[in-house]
Protein backbone atom coordinates (compact mmCIF):
# COMPACT_ATOMS: atom_id res chain seq x y z
CA UNK A 1 0.00 0.00 0.00
CA UNK A 2 3.08 2.33 -0.07
CA UNK A 3 4.20 3.50 -3.01
CA UNK A 4 7.41 5.53 -3.00
CA UNK A 5 8.19 7.70 -6.24
CA UNK A 6 5.53 8.15 -8.93
CA UNK A 7 2.26 9.88 -9.11
CA UNK A 8 0.89 8.19 -6.23
CA UNK A 9 1.01 9.96 -3.38
CA UNK A 10 -0.02 9.03 0.31
CA UNK A 11 0.30 9.28 3.79
CA UNK A 12 3.36 7.23 5.37
CA UNK A 13 2.25 4.58 7.97
CA UNK A 14 4.61 6.13 10.49
CA UNK A 15 3.61 9.58 10.12
CA UNK A 16 0.32 8.61 10.90
CA UNK A 17 0.88 6.62 13.58
CA UNK A 18 2.66 9.63 14.95
CA UNK A 19 -0.04 11.87 13.90
CA UNK A 20 -2.89 9.80 16.40
CA UNK A 21 -0.62 9.04 19.54
CA UNK A 22 0.26 13.07 19.42
CA UNK A 23 -3.70 13.01 20.47
CA UNK A 24 -4.37 10.26 22.79
CA UNK A 25 -5.25 10.89 26.17
CA UNK A 26 -4.12 8.07 27.34
CA UNK A 27 -0.15 6.75 27.32
CA UNK A 28 -0.81 3.56 26.29
CA UNK A 29 -2.70 4.06 23.66
CA UNK A 30 -1.33 2.43 20.23
CA UNK A 31 -2.07 1.48 17.02
CA UNK A 32 -1.63 -1.91 15.05
CA UNK A 33 0.01 -1.87 11.92
CA UNK A 34 -3.29 -2.75 9.63
CA UNK A 35 -5.00 -0.07 10.94
CA UNK A 36 -2.00 2.36 10.69
CA UNK A 37 -2.06 1.61 6.97
CA UNK A 38 -6.08 1.89 7.10
CA UNK A 39 -5.81 5.15 8.54
CA UNK A 40 -3.36 6.40 5.84
CA UNK A 41 -5.70 5.14 3.51
CA UNK A 42 -8.80 7.50 5.17
CA UNK A 43 -6.64 10.57 5.53
CA UNK A 44 -5.84 10.05 1.79
CA UNK A 45 -9.10 10.07 1.06
CA UNK A 46 -10.09 13.09 2.97
CA UNK A 47 -8.24 15.11 1.39
CA UNK A 48 -8.59 14.29 -1.94
CA UNK A 49 -12.32 14.80 -1.19
CA UNK A 50 -11.51 18.29 -0.09
CA UNK A 51 -9.34 19.12 -3.08
CA UNK A 52 -12.01 17.52 -5.67
CA UNK A 53 -14.82 19.65 -3.83
CA UNK A 54 -12.98 22.73 -3.92
CA UNK A 55 -11.89 21.72 -7.71
CA UNK A 56 -15.83 21.74 -8.05
CA UNK A 57 -16.58 24.51 -6.73
CA UNK A 58 -13.80 26.52 -8.49
CA UNK A 59 -15.37 25.08 -12.17
CA UNK A 60 -18.62 25.87 -11.10
CA UNK A 61 -17.42 29.79 -10.55
CA UNK A 62 -15.78 29.47 -13.73
CA UNK A 63 -12.08 29.58 -12.30
CA UNK A 64 -9.05 27.95 -13.20
CA UNK A 65 -7.71 28.65 -9.50
CA UNK A 66 -8.86 26.81 -6.41
CA UNK A 67 -8.35 29.15 -3.56
CA UNK A 68 -9.44 29.38 -0.25
CA UNK A 69 -12.60 31.03 -1.03
CA UNK A 70 -13.82 28.03 -2.74
CA UNK A 71 -12.09 25.74 -0.19
CA UNK A 72 -14.47 27.55 2.35
CA UNK A 73 -17.63 26.73 0.25
CA UNK A 74 -17.43 22.96 0.44
CA UNK A 75 -15.93 22.50 4.10
CA UNK A 76 -18.87 22.32 6.07
CA UNK A 77 -20.51 19.12 4.49
CA UNK A 78 -16.83 17.46 3.88
CA UNK A 79 -16.15 17.86 7.95
CA UNK A 80 -19.13 17.47 9.38
CA UNK A 81 -19.43 13.61 8.35
CA UNK A 82 -22.88 13.83 8.35
CA UNK A 83 -23.49 11.05 5.62
CA UNK A 84 -22.05 12.81 2.55
CA UNK A 85 -21.60 10.36 0.15
CA UNK A 86 -18.02 10.28 -1.82
CA UNK A 87 -18.78 12.18 -4.91
CA UNK A 88 -16.19 14.59 -5.36
CA UNK A 89 -12.62 12.32 -5.87
CA UNK A 90 -13.07 9.19 -8.26
CA UNK A 91 -13.21 6.46 -6.40
CA UNK A 92 -12.18 3.16 -8.43
CA UNK A 93 -14.32 0.56 -6.49
CA UNK A 94 -15.91 -2.27 -8.73
CA UNK A 95 -19.37 -1.18 -8.27
CA UNK A 96 -19.57 2.60 -7.40
CA UNK A 97 -22.69 4.07 -6.21
CA UNK A 98 -22.16 7.72 -6.25
CA UNK B 1 7.63 20.88 32.44
CA UNK B 2 8.45 23.93 30.08
CA UNK B 3 10.98 21.09 27.42
CA UNK B 4 7.94 18.64 27.26
CA UNK B 5 5.47 21.02 26.49
CA UNK B 6 8.77 22.47 23.54
CA UNK B 7 9.38 18.84 23.02
CA UNK B 8 5.37 18.41 21.97
CA UNK B 9 5.48 21.51 20.20
CA UNK B 10 8.87 20.74 17.79
CA UNK B 11 6.96 17.69 17.10
CA UNK B 12 3.72 18.84 15.92
CA UNK B 13 5.71 21.01 13.57
CA UNK B 14 7.06 18.56 11.97
CA UNK B 15 4.27 16.27 11.50
CA UNK B 16 1.94 19.36 9.99
CA UNK B 17 5.19 19.53 7.84
CA UNK B 18 5.03 15.66 7.02
CA UNK B 19 1.09 16.68 5.91
CA UNK B 20 1.80 19.47 4.28
CA UNK B 21 4.30 17.83 2.04
CA UNK B 22 1.61 15.00 1.20
CA UNK B 23 -1.45 17.15 0.76
CA UNK B 24 0.99 19.24 -1.26
CA UNK B 25 1.28 15.57 -3.50
CA UNK B 26 -2.29 14.60 -3.29
CA UNK B 27 -3.66 17.91 -4.62
CA UNK B 28 -1.14 18.01 -7.54
CA UNK B 29 -3.01 14.68 -8.31
CA UNK B 30 -6.39 16.19 -8.26
CA UNK B 31 -4.98 19.29 -10.14
CA UNK B 32 -4.11 17.38 -12.93
CA UNK B 33 -7.21 15.17 -13.10
CA UNK B 34 -9.41 17.68 -12.99
CA UNK B 35 -7.59 20.20 -15.13
CA UNK B 36 -7.37 23.25 -12.34
CA UNK B 37 -4.47 24.82 -10.59
CA UNK B 38 -3.83 25.39 -5.97
CA UNK B 39 -3.31 28.23 -4.77
CA UNK B 40 -0.72 27.89 -2.05
CA UNK B 41 -2.62 29.40 0.75
CA UNK B 42 -5.47 26.51 -0.23
CA UNK B 43 -3.12 23.87 -0.04
CA UNK B 44 -2.11 24.91 3.12
CA UNK B 45 -5.77 25.65 4.36
CA UNK B 46 -6.57 21.88 3.47
CA UNK B 47 -3.08 20.94 5.77
CA UNK B 48 -4.06 22.34 8.29
CA UNK B 49 -7.46 20.89 8.34
CA UNK B 50 -6.39 17.66 8.13
CA UNK B 51 -4.16 18.07 10.82
CA UNK B 52 -7.04 19.47 12.82
CA UNK B 53 -9.40 16.24 12.22
CA UNK B 54 -6.51 13.85 13.11
CA UNK B 55 -7.20 15.02 16.35
CA UNK B 56 -10.72 14.14 16.20
CA UNK B 57 -9.99 10.86 14.57
CA UNK B 58 -7.40 9.89 16.92
CA UNK B 59 -9.98 11.39 19.99
CA UNK B 60 -12.82 8.46 18.31
CA UNK B 61 -10.55 5.96 17.83
CA UNK B 62 -9.34 5.89 21.35
CA UNK B 63 -12.64 5.59 22.42
CA UNK B 64 -13.90 3.19 20.19
CA UNK B 65 -10.80 1.03 21.30
CA UNK B 66 -11.44 1.48 25.12
CA UNK B 67 -15.42 0.85 24.22
CA UNK B 68 -13.78 -2.67 22.88
CA UNK B 69 -12.03 -2.69 26.37
CA UNK B 70 -8.64 -2.52 24.29
CA UNK B 71 -5.57 -0.19 24.40
CA UNK B 72 -4.50 -1.05 20.64
CA UNK B 73 -6.73 0.88 17.75
CA UNK B 74 -7.30 -2.13 15.26
CA UNK B 75 -8.81 -1.69 11.74
CA UNK B 76 -12.39 -2.49 13.65
CA UNK B 77 -12.04 1.11 15.15
CA UNK B 78 -11.00 2.51 11.64
CA UNK B 79 -14.31 1.12 9.80
CA UNK B 80 -16.27 2.76 12.52
CA UNK B 81 -14.70 6.17 12.25
CA UNK B 82 -16.17 5.66 8.43
CA UNK B 83 -19.54 4.62 9.05
CA UNK B 84 -21.50 7.95 8.20
CA UNK B 85 -20.49 7.80 4.48
CA UNK B 86 -21.60 5.08 2.69
CA UNK B 87 -18.95 4.97 -0.07
CA UNK B 88 -16.27 5.53 2.02
CA UNK B 89 -17.12 2.92 4.26
CA UNK B 90 -17.32 0.22 1.39
CA UNK B 91 -14.11 1.83 0.35
CA UNK B 92 -12.33 1.45 3.53
CA UNK B 93 -13.58 -1.93 4.02
CA UNK B 94 -12.69 -3.16 0.61
CA UNK B 95 -9.00 -1.91 2.04
CA UNK B 96 -9.12 -3.90 5.44
CA UNK B 97 -10.02 -6.52 3.00
CA UNK B 98 -7.47 -6.34 0.76
CA UNK B 99 -4.72 -6.04 3.89
CA UNK B 100 -6.15 -9.04 5.51
CA UNK B 101 -5.36 -11.19 2.12
CA UNK B 102 -2.29 -9.80 1.91
CA UNK B 103 -1.27 -10.86 5.31
CA UNK B 104 -2.12 -13.92 4.72
CA UNK B 105 0.06 -14.66 1.93
CA UNK B 106 2.68 -13.40 4.08
CA UNK B 107 1.65 -15.53 6.60
CA UNK B 108 1.75 -18.58 3.57
CA UNK B 109 5.28 -17.67 2.85
CA UNK B 110 6.64 -17.46 6.03
CA UNK B 111 5.64 -20.65 7.06
CA UNK B 112 6.88 -22.48 3.55
CA UNK B 113 10.26 -20.55 4.39
CA UNK B 114 10.31 -21.60 8.28
CA UNK B 115 9.78 -25.09 7.75
CA UNK B 116 12.59 -24.94 5.21
CA UNK B 117 14.86 -22.94 6.96
CA UNK B 118 14.92 -23.57 10.55
CA UNK B 119 14.47 -20.23 12.83
CA UNK B 120 17.00 -18.43 10.00
CA UNK B 121 16.24 -14.96 9.43
CA UNK B 122 14.15 -14.29 6.26
CA UNK B 123 14.98 -11.89 3.53
CA UNK B 124 11.61 -10.48 4.03
CA UNK B 125 12.22 -10.08 7.80
CA UNK B 126 15.71 -8.04 7.48
CA UNK B 127 14.17 -5.41 4.85
CA UNK B 128 11.42 -4.89 7.07
CA UNK B 129 14.00 -3.93 9.48
CA UNK B 130 16.01 -1.29 6.72
CA UNK B 131 12.88 0.05 5.78
CA UNK B 132 12.42 1.10 9.85
CA UNK B 133 15.13 3.05 9.66
CA UNK B 134 14.83 4.70 6.45
CA UNK B 135 10.93 5.92 8.01
CA UNK B 136 12.53 7.13 11.17
CA UNK B 137 13.60 10.83 9.56
CA UNK B 138 9.66 11.42 8.68
CA UNK B 139 11.49 14.17 5.46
Amino acid sequence: MEERGGRAGGFRKDTVDRLLRLHFRDGKTRVNADAQLLMAELLKVFVREAAARAARQAQAEDLEKVDTEQLEKVLPQLVCNCGPELHGSRMSIGAETA
Amino acid sequence: MAAAGEERQMLAQRLKAAVHYTVGCLCEEVAEDKDVQFSKQSIAAISDITFRQCEIFAKDLEMFARHAKRTTVTTEDVKLLARRSNSLLKYITQKSEELASSNMEQKEKKKKKSSTAKGERTPGEQEAAVTENEDSNMA
